[in-house]
């Protein structure tokens, strides 16, 4: 096992190299970052010139790759284009708030759906089935930026005719509050933590659904009825187990993805995650932290493809490591 | 497993609230009951502090952290500039041009040192440092010298007269303290706050200085008690970072928030017939305007002024303006002038002739020999009438008012084609005036300064290929009239020419919108760069 986890992380060095220096040639091919900076009679030339020469704007890219990446490895990112707070610390900010949202929505979402999709595989074309199916559909279907704002509008209503604040409609912490894990973040997290979970809820339950059909109908399922185990150890047991496994795969790419950020989610609501921090720096054409949250979300997709592959061997035993 | 016990935890939390709300036992405190906090939604976060900073410098910096730092003068919601850092008005010659100005003897840092004359001669030093990458250098560079005849007395001596030079120091970051940022990198300070670089403590001379910051999250401004000022009269004012505009109306809705500046949009509406709100709307400083390419790569038709007559003549820009805004603001106009906006007293209706006559601009074609084709189009010396229209894809009440003109100018024998790209590409396409027709905004300072660039002959922004000598002449004499009325005089004689040589059509000026609480009072919106914070000293709370 120790040997799979090291050859693989071995294996992740060349794919992050290669990895970043495509991000960075598709990102600076995109034009000179300082254009619309150009654009602003009030800006001066010389100001200009002082971004360009800090960030060796004027030389060819392959000279300016080897200058970022230099700058990556030895100073965590450097700075924005713009501005000189260092990227580090702006991703160190965001990306907790992201995998609060993130880790607490999945869990959810996994929980959930999995808990459907078995009671629907067992109760296959039950009421409960067809409605489950229905619902997950509907899921699917539902835009997240509609659903966001129809439970903005749900619990804003809800307070205006109770006076009872259940949760917040934006934001992380109310003013004068910087706790992360109390009742106030709790409360502030709700409404996006429900938009997230119900995509990944449908997802999640329909996966687990045909998986599970595919396992209790395998031999293995029918000898271990035979051999007089009662039915919740044989589908806990047995079916469970293994019908997890596509599910692990699709959760772990989920989450990879996730941790750059619920882009629209978070930016609806107002959460100084990954999400909004790539799409305010990508609108304000600052290429450095662009880069950097391109990175960072590469190396975890990485991360969570191998937690997902260390997974399949505590799942099915028939999966070794060599 | 530390990640396992923290996700119970956040776990744990979530079902305690969902339990908690669901038995009444979480309601939130009003924000500003308590005595006199006011919570303002910001739409955007400034991307860091030092506004004074090219990277820095956005509308949001300056109405958040910029009111700690008034300038020499500020400008008035109808764009006249008032005498605020300055006792009086700040006495001139004109010949040599010397600005003499006094600063208010009251006038003190927020750590007690006053305000002098050497710190303005520090802000200038600091503008005018090649090494700073500072937002703007305009109208300083003409400063030969600047003296400090006494701690509060300073005097300017320009190398040629700057007409705009009420605009020097002023409005926010204005004035900034030499004995706080004195020998720093300048690059380097103000990131994440704006505190005194030598006692660590928040600086400032407004009426409000800045507490605490929590990036991504909100800004919280107390009162400064040395304010030179009214002493304001609520205690705290707290910035929440709201960047979508849906979730600013629930969130001033749901008693989240206090006030919003939002953009304008359709459900804005909605918060005029909310019971405890009050919405003040103004016509903005952001005006749209449609620019005609004549130069080679534009539209051989738009380099005869009677075609971009013609076309003038073919929009509605009265029903345009109805269409576009008449749930939100029904009394809004559209713009007149290419010089001065219509909330401005020097304002004129240079445009005004230009009402929707669909005859005639077929008839101003007609005698200039084109004649209509099989459907309906234009054809003039073998060129058809028929010009591609840009803007920037994506914004919706662009691509709307894109619409209307087509089916507008449809009816005059003239075709448009939408071709709209990103803005990454319009923009740069635009300056290099690669294009036929294009719809964006200006954002008028209330100066006429800034409009020298944009229509005189070669001008930097100039991007239309329009050159006109008298016009030239005429905003270059005002840039450097130093009578007022004079040079009122002189861009009206310009914007009159431009009336009729129409280089570019003026459309409309984009309203702004103050939401706020019925209990906060002495709100006033200012759709200038002053901003809706502009007299926050003289907001309160009630009850």
């Amino acid at each position: 096992m120790f040997t799979f986890i090291l050859r693989r992380l071995l294996y992740s060095i060349p794919v992050l190299f290669a990895a970043s220096f495509l991000i960075f040639v598709s990102v600076s091919a995109v034009g000179n970052p300082l254009s619309e900076l150009r654009l602003n009679p009030l800006i001066s030339e010389q100001t200009l010139q002082n971004i360009a020469e800090r960030k060796h704007l004027d030389d060819p890219i392959p000279v300016r790759y080897v200058y970022w990446l230099k700058e990556a490895v030895t100073d965590k990112f450097g700075t924005p284009l713009f501005v000189q707070t260092p990227i580090w610390d702006d991703l160190t900010r965001v990306i907790p708030h992201t995998l609060q949202l993130v880790i607490v929505a999945e869990l959810l979402a996994l929980l959930i759906g999995i808990l459907i999709g078995v009671y629907s595989a067992i109760r296959q074309y039950s009421v409960f089935d067809y409605t489950a199916t229905m619902a997950s559909f509907l899921g699917f279907a539902m835009p997240v930026f509609w659903l966001a704002l129809m439970l903005q509008i749900l619990f804003t209503e809800l307070f205006l005719r109770t006076g009872t604040r259940v949760f917040y409609t934006s934001g992380l912490n109310s003013v004068d509050n910087t706790c992360t894990f109390c009742v106030d973040r709790a409360q502030h997290l709700a409404i996006p933590v429900m938009t997230l979970a119900v995509l990944s809820i449908a997802q999640y339950s329909r996966y687990m659904r045909a998986s599970m059909l595919e396992v209790i109908n395998s031999d293995y399922i029918r000898t271990a009825r035979a051999k007089g185990l009662s039915e919740p150890k044989v589908t806990v047991r047995h079916a469970l187990r293994n019908a997890l496994i596509p599910v692990v795969t699709v959760s772990a790419i989920n989450f990879g993805v996730l941790i750059g950020g619920a882009v629209i989610t978070e930016t609806i609501f107002g959460l100084d995650g990954m999400g909004p921090y790539f799409i305010n720096n990508l609108q304000s054409q600052d290429v450095y932290p662009v880069m950097a949250w391109l990175m960072i979300t590469a190396t975890m997709i990485i991360i969570f493809n191998l937690i997902a592959d260390i997974t399949y061997g505590f799942l099915d035993p028939r999966i070794r490591y060599e | 497993m530390k990640l396992r016990r923290r996700t119970l935890v956040a776990g744990c939390t979530l079902a305690m609230a969902i339990v908690a709300g669901a038995l009444g036992g979480t309601t939130a405190a009003s924000p500003g009951a308590s005595g006199g906090t006011v919570v303002f939604g910001a739409e955007q976060e400034p991307p860091c502090l030092n506004g004074v900073l090219a990277g820095c410098n956005n509308t949001w910096t300056s109405w958040t952290v910029g009111i700690s730092f008034p300038g020499l003068y500020e400008i008035l919601p109808n764009g006249d500039l008032r005498p605020d850092l300055i006792d009086g008005e700040a006495k001139f010659t004109k010949k040599p041009f010397t600005v003499t100005y006094k600063i208010k003897q009251n006038a003190n840092w927020s750590d007690g040192k006053p305000v002098t004359a050497q710190d303005v001669i520090f802000t200038l030093q600091t503008i005018l440092n090649p090494k700073n990458d500072v937002a703007g250098r305009a109208g300083y560079e003409d400063i030969a010298r600047a003296r400090a005849i006494n701690p509060k007395t300073l005097k300017l001596s320009f190398r040629k007269p700057y007409a705009a030079w009420k605009l020097l120091f002023g409005g926010q970051f204005g004035v900034l303290p030499k004995h706080a940022l004195q020998g720093k990198d300048f690059n380097e300070v103000w990131n994440t706050n704006v505190n005194s670089q030598t006692t660590g403590k928040p600086i400032g001379s407004g009426p409000f200085i800045l507490e605490s910051y929590t990036k991504g999250q909100s800004m919280t401004m107390v009162r400064n008690p040395r304010f030179y000022g009214k002493r304001p009269q609520i205690d705290k004012l707290v910035f929440r970072f709201i960047t979508n505009t849906d979730s600013e109306i629930q969130a001033i809705k749901g008693g989240e928030v206090d006030a919003i500046y939002p953009q304008p949009q359709l459900q804005l509406g909605d918060l005029r017939r909310t019971g405890g709100l009050k919405v003040l709307s103004s016509a903005g400083a952001t005006y749209e305007h449609i620019d005609f390419n004549a130069g080679k790569k534009g539209f051989a038709l738009a380099r005869a002024p009677w075609f971009r007559q013609a076309f003038a003549y073919s929009i509605d820009r009265t029903a345009l303006t109805k269409q576009l805004f008449g749930t939100l603001k029904p009394d809004l106009q559209p713009l007149q002038s290419l010089t001065y906006q219509n909330t401005q007293k020097q304002y004129q209706p240079h445009f005004g002739q230009y009402t929707y006559n669909p005859t005639k601009a077929g008839q101003i074609m007609t005698s200039k020999g084109c004649a209509k084709g099989g459907d309906g189009i234009f054809v003039c010396n073998g060129v058809r009438a028929s010009v591609k229209y840009g803007t920037t894809a994506g914004n919706r009440l662009r691509e709307l008012s894109q619409e209307i003109v087509q089916a507008q100018a449809k009816k005059s024998g003239i075709e448009v084609t939408i071709d709209n790209s990103p803005s990454r590409i319009f923009f740069p396409q635009v300056s290099n005036e690669d294009y036929q027709l294009a719809l964006f905004a200006w954002v008028g300072s209330g100066d006429p300064s800034g409009i020298t660039d944009i229509y005189s002959c070669g001008g930097e922004s100039n991007w239309m290929g329009y050159c006109s000598k008298k016009v030239t002449d005429l905003l270059k004499a005002a840039d450097q009239e130093l009578d007022p009325a004079a040079r009122v005089k002189l861009v009206n004689q310009a914007g009159k020419i431009m009336g009729l040589n129409v280089p570019s059509i003026p459309l409309y000026q984009k309203p702004t919108f103050l939401v706020y609480k019925s209990k906060l009072q002495g709100l006033a919106d200012n759709p200038t760069s002053g901003g809706p914070l502009w007299n926050v000293e003289n907001w309160s709370v009630s009850g």
